[in-house]
């Protein structure tokens, strides 16, 4: 397996221009995600802007081959639990979602009237359950509404593949129990 | 584990397409004797449905803008060391070029990405075949079963934010087996799955705006130009049709999958 720096030995600038366009081909997922992380445009901006710099910095490490969505999507969350560190001044913060947290109940949404209410939410009606998430559980909602698979989900996370299903499981239930006040 | 348990922890993968067609006959026939796991499943796809009404946030112009900036400045920063070193050893170019080179690559590079012109097509072909493999490998299986494109193209509305434009219905050699949505570079897609004998071939159709579309094209379509590649054992044809794009991926012979493009594109 080949790293990105390899890879260029010897191979004219348009290679650097691949790496560029991939770049560019994923801003538009890159920003969707940092404004539900952040919550804020302004700061979604700079979160991009900083993954950007930090995709690029360490272009050299790229391995070719290799998943450069996640790979991206991976630096972005990084990016942003950074900052976040930075804001609390605290380096050894502890991340809102704890595992042993039991997942909310849902049985209010067993039947089909509740089905249908959820059917009937709009926009904005999401929008607000997702933002009441924990950085992690919006996380783990929104990759794998992007595609990502548990693996990939795993790897931007940092973490394992039961841990990626469990919070899953646990967010989506937590955001049942969140969208039933909604659907009201 | 009993059958329950098994088909409550497949409910995601089932509804993403994940499950091998084994499982996933194995989860459809549990599901049919199971109402309280039915009851869960569609209880899961009521979610999905909602949080496909979810808000996307598109990129903001200046962003766009600065970011290009941010990676031709980056490219053009490397290239200028190279370029500033090679040119104090021979000494053949003045200072100038050490100053304007850079910033003109940076310039044009900045252009070309911001306006996607003369970009390369390689990430559209690598994403064309990465999601054909995805069809392929049942990640991501057809969702509607075929009865004709008056059948499939229905099923679309709703679930992506455009109407995919496509009149073939299939025919003896290229029968229409279905469609799904799949994720194109940043973007939802259409998937319609054809065959040819033993062959699989899918088009996925998306809008087109914002990537980085190959100016280049190297073939005829139908009434339209469009681009080929044959990578990875597979033959790619992309085109576009006013503001969307098509890309038809399989392992058929090239002839033949120029006769399918030929027939998508008549209208």
């Amino acid at each position: 397996m080949r790293c990105y720096a390899e890879s260029m030995r010897g191979e004219s600038t348009g290679s650097e221009s691949l790496f560029a366009a991939r770049l560019l081909d994923q801003a538009g997922a890159l920003y969707n995600f940092a404004r539900y992380l952040c919550r804020d445009p302004a700061q979604a901006e700079d979160l991009v802007q900083d993954a950007f710099t930090r995709a690029l910095d360490a272009q050299a490490t790229f391995v070719v081959g290799s998943n450069v969505r996640a790979w991206l999507f991976r630096i972005l969350r990084n990016a942003f639990l950074d900052a976040k560190r930075r804001e609390r001044k605290n380096p050894l913060i502890q991340l809102e979602d704890s595992d042993d947290q039991p997942a909310p109940s849902d049985l209010w949404l067993r039947g089909d009237i509740e089905i249908d209410r959820l059917r009937r939410l709009v926009a904005r009606d999401i929008e607000a359950a997702l933002s009441r998430l924990s950085d992690d559980g919006r996380s783990v909602i929104l990759l794998d509404l992007e595609g990502f698979t548990e693996t990939e989900i795993a790897s931007v996370m940092d973490t394992a593949v039961g841990t990626v299903k469990s919070r899953l499981a646990r967010a989506r239930a937590t955001l049942r129990q969140e969208l039933q006040e909604y659907a009201k | 584990m009993n059958d329950c348990q098994a088909a409550r922890e497949q409910l995601l993968d089932a509804m993403r397409g994940r499950l091998a067609e084994r499982q996933r006959a194995h989860f459809a026939a549990h599901l049919e004797g199971c109402s309280e796991c039915r009851k869960l499943f569609e209880r899961e796809q009521a979610l999905e449905h909602a949080l496909e009404q979810r808000p996307r946030f598109a990129l903001p112009d200046r962003l766009r803008q600065k970011l290009a900036a941010q990676v031709a400045g980056a490219g053009a920063g490397e290239g200028a060391a190279t370029r500033v070193g090679a040119s104090a050893r021979r000494k053949r170019f003045g200072r100038w070029a050490a100053v304007i080179v850079p910033s003109l690559a940076a310039a044009l590079l900045a252009v070309m990405l911001v306006r996607g012109v003369g970009a390369p097509s390689q990430p559209l072909i690598d994403e064309a075949i990465n999601d054909h493999l995805r069809v392929l490998y049942a990640e991501r299986p057809i969702e509607v079963e075929s009865g004709g494109i008056h059948q499939v193209k229905p099923w679309f509305a709703g679930k992506l934010d455009f109407a995919p434009v496509l009149d073939f219905s299939g025919d003896e050699e290229f029968p229409l087996q279905g469609g799904a949505i799949a994720l194109f570079v940043d973007r939802k897609a259409a998937t319609f799955v054809f065959k040819h004998r033993l062959h699989v071939a899918s088009l996925f159709v998306f809008r087109s705006q914002g990537l980085n579309w190959p100016t280049r094209t190297d073939r005829a379509i139908g009434k339209l130009s469009g681009l080929s590649a044959a990578e990875r054992g597979y033959n790619v044809l992309l085109w576009q049709d006013r503001d969307l794009g098509y890309a038809l991926v399989s392992d058929m012979d090239p002839k033949a999958l120029a006769r399918l493009a030929q027939k998508l594109t008549e209208r």
